[in-house]
């Protein structure tokens, strides 16, 4: 009996955690005012797509950085639904607090877009909180054990963490339409390059050290390389999730998606230091 | 110590922890049906905007006509352009304009006159949008 009310004591705790992550994390967004205006003009399909898709990638966050030490299948999905749970919550209390959902009907499109929209990146916060604050996460050992996969899906998740806060943003397209060919070729370069730097030469603590043995050009092949090329999608994603696609000649979404992949691969290449 | 109290709770799962989980799968499930609800069956029709006056407040710098905005149809419209004409022995225009109008929703705002706008035809209506992306 003693042990069970400990466990919730326990669990309640990292609740709070997990509360005072999403915070952390999500505050940018929430104080952001294109989020609330794409929250009720999004595309509905698409915010269904960006819905759904959001359970998966926080299950498997969830194993790589849950905020119980766990590894069985139906604790990381107890997890995720939770820190999901958390993401709304706070989406809608900080929010209704900023007044941003004053004159939209309770159960409104328009309510619930704008919290849902908000809640994904809130919910992936809640996650990290539990490895960044608490006084205990999974080791090292646990680490080592993503495989390439593993380690693409945590680029995929570090970028989409990344490149959230900024992609709802208006600056992205005017970015986009202010840079030429050649400038567009350069922070191409330039996202590359840092990429590689970030994950295998500053040498940041959690960045693995071993995948420097191939040399050069093999971490490069292996790891840089795919690392912008999830960059790239998940930036490409995310401007089609924001409607800011529809309509645009391809070569502006082109400098788009490498726009919004800078921000992206500086989150692809840090993953492992938040995540 | 640590790893004790760690043990425990992975092997049974503490209700605080279903309820939280429980909780999170209510508002995911809600949002996600809410959402692809009006995907499927929401109404497919352009915004249809009414603008009424509520209430009229004379100041010194002019008479403040507070005005609300209501879209009747299935979009959102931004940038919503609404016009007051106030007919009368000198007759005036005010205009404002709304940045997010949702469907079935409804936004406030003002429009200031010379004269009283409670005495002559007024005539309220919303005169533009451009699509809410």
């Amino acid at each position: 009996m003693n042990a069970a009310r400990d466990a919730n004591l326990d669990y309640g705790a990292a609740l709070a955690r997990a509360f005072g992550g999403a915070l952390l994390f999500s505050f940018p967004l929430l104080m952001t005012m294109e989020m609330w205006s794409l929250g009720m003009t999004v595309d509905r399909w698409r915010l269904v797509i960006f819905l759904v898709l959001t359970i998966p990638m926080l299950i498997g966050l969830s194993y790589y950085a849950g905020f119980e030490s766990t590894f069985r299948l139906k604790d990381e999905v107890l997890d995720a639904l939770a820190a999901f749970g958390v993401g709304f919550l706070l989406s809608a209390a900080l929010l209704g607090m900023f007044g941003v959902l004053r004159g939209d009907g309770v159960g409104s499109q328009a309510v619930w877009g704008k919290i849902s929209l908000c809640a994904a990146p809130a919910a992936i916060g809640a996650l990290l909180a539990g490895k960044q604050l608490g006084e205990r996460g999974p080791g090292r050992g646990e680490k080592a054990r993503a495989g390439a996969v593993g380690e693409l899906f945590l680029m995929a998740v570090g970028a989409t963490f990344l490149a959230f806060n900024v992609a709802p943003t208006e600056e992205m397209i005017l970015i986009a339409y202010q840079m030429g060919p050649l400038q567009t070729l350069l922070l191409m370069t330039a996202s590359i390059v840092l990429l590689h730097l970030y994950v295998y030469r500053l040498g940041f603590p959690g960045e693995t050290k071993r995948r420097e043995a191939g040399g050069f050009r093999r971490t490069f092949v292996a790891f840089t390389a795919p690392g912008y090329g999830v960059a790239l999608m998940v930036s490409l994603y995310m401007l089609w999730t924001f409607g800011r696609t529809d309509g645009v000649a391809p070569h502006e979404v082109a400098t788009m998606t490498i726009v919004l992949g800078f921000p992206a691969a500086l989150g692809a290449a840090t993953a492992r230091l938040v995540v | 110590m640590a790893r004790a109290k760690s043990k425990a709770s992975t092997d049974d799962i503490p209700p605080l922890e279903w309820a939280a989980a429980g909780v999170g799968l209510c508002l995911a499930a809600t949002a996600i049906g809410l959402t692809a609800w009006d995907a499927a069956f929401g109404v497919d029709s352009p915004p249809a905007i009414e603008v009424r006056l509520t209430k009229v407040t004379p100041t010194p710098y002019g008479y403040v006509a507070q005005i609300e905005a209501f879209n009747h149809g299935g979009a959102p419209a931004a940038q919503v352009a609404v016009e007051g004409v106030l007919a009368g022995a000198e007759p005036e225009t005010a205009s404002a304009t709304f940045d997010y109008i949702p469907e079935q929703s409804r936004a406030e705002g003002g429009l200031i006159f010379e004269h009283d706008p409670r005495a002559g035809p007024l005539k309220l209506r919303a005169k533009g949008f451009i699509e809410a992306s």
